[in-house]
């Protein structure tokens, strides 16, 4: 319990400033949306010079971004980009921290077990996690309310919403491996941000056939399927949750038995 | 009792440096010193011992329970100081030592502020302001706050200045009167031998020899050089107990052992300008335990 609320009380700061971040963005497209929807005749015939392939990379969708779901669920690949960024760091940043700051000669000196020290730092992050999302959920739903006009499938919306969590998790457990596995870690940032954007371009890229959206978590979620039938795709839940537990199971084998060397 | 056996104990990396089949044992109560060079394999048993890292061979016991499987047991009566203390930054002294006592099932408020008090460090500071002694204390009360039996001490005299040290040493001494055993690695001979009842000597991943300091101080050799006036013979001081000796022109150097009075009496004997009378330091003496085993 007490490495639990030190791990949590160290990233408080950070996981305030990521919540704010993701409201903000969410605030900030959401305020565009009354005016396009004014407009979105104009709007749609300029979307449709773009070439099909440009559009789809991008998941632009012509036909629903006149509708609050549909701009949002465009939007929300920006927002799900820095969450997944907010998860990979923190990841990457909590289980190498005893590496990067040498404090593994006091932390995994005291009378505790590595599995129960890497367990409660992992707990406290899934804390963050859960905090940003939760916040995030409230603050979205808000603000969407408020701009939506006519029809509005909050199903719909939560479920979008949602999968800010389910990459977040994906992300932050390939973190974790990650920094489990590679300890010497320097810039936690560079690493993030490169994995992360990674799997993004991997996302716009492979995400155009069926089969290659299992290689980016970003595409575990299609918004077009979920605005048409108010459900996820249950094959890349599974997928997804293999790769969270495959990752954890990893993590916690080779930081029971890594040797801590001296710095 | 032994509070600390260590069988076989062997830890390779890959084909480069790490320890040797290592054996010895370290009883209830006594300071035990752990010299050898830099690099000789010092840390790597200490660490190995503290299950920070995990042996390839042999196998090493606190408190008769093995390290590996029970570390978290034992972690409870071991207090531990490393070589270079690092902490979280960001945190004031006072936070961190109280993070530190929270692991172990006692209330140590009381014992912080005197071990402050002794070791004159301000709590309030944040542990990024602190100079290297000054963390180097904070780990010193952290190592102690929850009053080990055994205590682990990993070349813990640098950044000390030689008060602090003094300070430092007395508070050992008081630990180890109360019942604590220490287990004292260092490259300071005279710090080891001011402090420890036996020691062992490590030299490139291998023990070289386990004796009481009393013994080694008996085997001691004293290292003479001399400036002479005018020309002596080689053999004047072709003696037994002399070692290394040189020979050059005017000056004279070599190692002595055996009763100082017969070598005070002899150089006496001859015209000298210039006269230094040193200890040996360490890695005179490992030659001389080299010389033995050839």
């Amino acid at each position: 319990m007490n490495m639990y609320l030190f791990e949590l009380r160290a990233y408080r700061k950070n996981t305030l400033m990521w919540t704010l971040a993701l409201t903000g963005l969410a605030l900030l497209f959401m305020s565009m949306f009354p005016p396009i929807a004014k407009e979105i005749d104009e709007f749609k015939k300029a979307l449709e010079g773009f070439p099909e392939g440009v559009r789809k990379a991008l998941g632009l969708q012509v036909e629903t971004i006149g509708s609050v779901n549909g701009y949002y669920s465009y939007t929300f690949m920006y927002i799900a980009l820095c969450g997944a960024i907010q998860a990979m760091t923190l990841g990457i940043s909590i289980s190498s921290k005893e590496v990067r700051e040498k404090t593994a000669d006091f932390l995994l000196t005291k009378p505790v077990t590595r599995t129960n020290v890497l367990a409660s730092k992992l707990l406290a992050a899934l804390t963050c996690i859960l905090f940003t999302n939760i916040v995030y959920l409230g603050a979205a739903v808000l603000i969407a309310k408020a701009v939506a006009s006519g029809e509005f499938s909050l199903t719909a919306f939560l479920l979008i919403s949602l999968s800010l969590l389910i990459i977040s998790l994906i992300m932050f457990a390939l973190g974790t491996m990650l920094a489990v596995l590679f300890p010497k870690i320097k810039s936690v940032i560079s690493v993030s941000l490169g994995v992360v954007f990674g799997f993004f371009v991997l996302g716009m890229v492979a995400g155009l056939e069926e089969s290659g959206r299992y290689f980016s978590p970003f595409k575990y979620v299609d918004y077009a399927y979920v605005m048409k039938k108010e459900t996820y795709e249950w094959p890349f839940l599974v997928v997804g949750f293999i790769i969270i537990v495959l990752a954890f199971i990893v993590s916690f084998i080779v930081y029971k038995k890594k040797d801590i060397h001296t710095v | 009792m032994n509070v600390i056996e260590i069988d076989g104990l062997t830890k390779t990396y890959g084909s480069s440096r790490g320890i040797n089949n290592i054996s010895f044992n370290v009883e209830e109560g006594e300071i035990f010193g752990f010299i050898g060079p830099n690099g000789a394999g010092k840390s790597t048993t200490i660490r190995t011992l503290l299950s920070l890292i995990h042996p390839t061979g042999g196998s090493a016991k606190i408190f008769g329970k093995d390290c590996v499987e029970f570390a978290p047991d034992i972690a409870k009566d071991v207090g531990y100081l490393p070589s270079e203390v690092f902490y979280y930054d960001n945190m004031k002294v006072m936070d961190l030592l109280k993070y530190s006592a929270s692991f172990y099932k006692k209330d140590c408020s009381g014992r912080i502020r005197e071990l402050a008090e002794k070791l004159d460090l301000d709590l309030t500071k944040k542990i990024d302001d602190l100079s290297l002694g000054n963390k180097k204390k904070v780990g010193i009360i952290q190592g102690l706050v929850h009053e080990p039996k055994l205590i682990i001490l990993d070349e813990p005299t640098s950044g000390l200045d030689p008060l602090m040290q003094q300070t430092f040493f007395d508070l050992l001494k008081e630990e180890n009167r109360k019942g604590a055993t220490v287990l004292f690695s260092s490259h300071i001979l005279s710090e080891v031998q001011r402090m420890c009842d036996r020691v062992a000597i490590i030299k490139e991943g291998e023990i070289v020899q386990v004796e009481k300091i009393s013994i080694l101080k008996e085997n001691n050799h004293k290292k003479f050089k001399l400036e002479v006036k005018s020309d002596i013979s080689a053999g004047y001081f072709d003696l037994t107990g002399v070692n290394n000796l040189e020979v050059h022109e005017h000056h004279i150097s070599f190692l002595f052992r055996g009763d100082i009075n017969e070598i005070m009496k002899k150089i006496a004997e001859i015209d000298i300008a210039n006269l230094w009378i040193e200890e040996p330091d360490l890695e005179e003496i490992f030659m001389h335990y080299y010389e033995k085993e050839v």
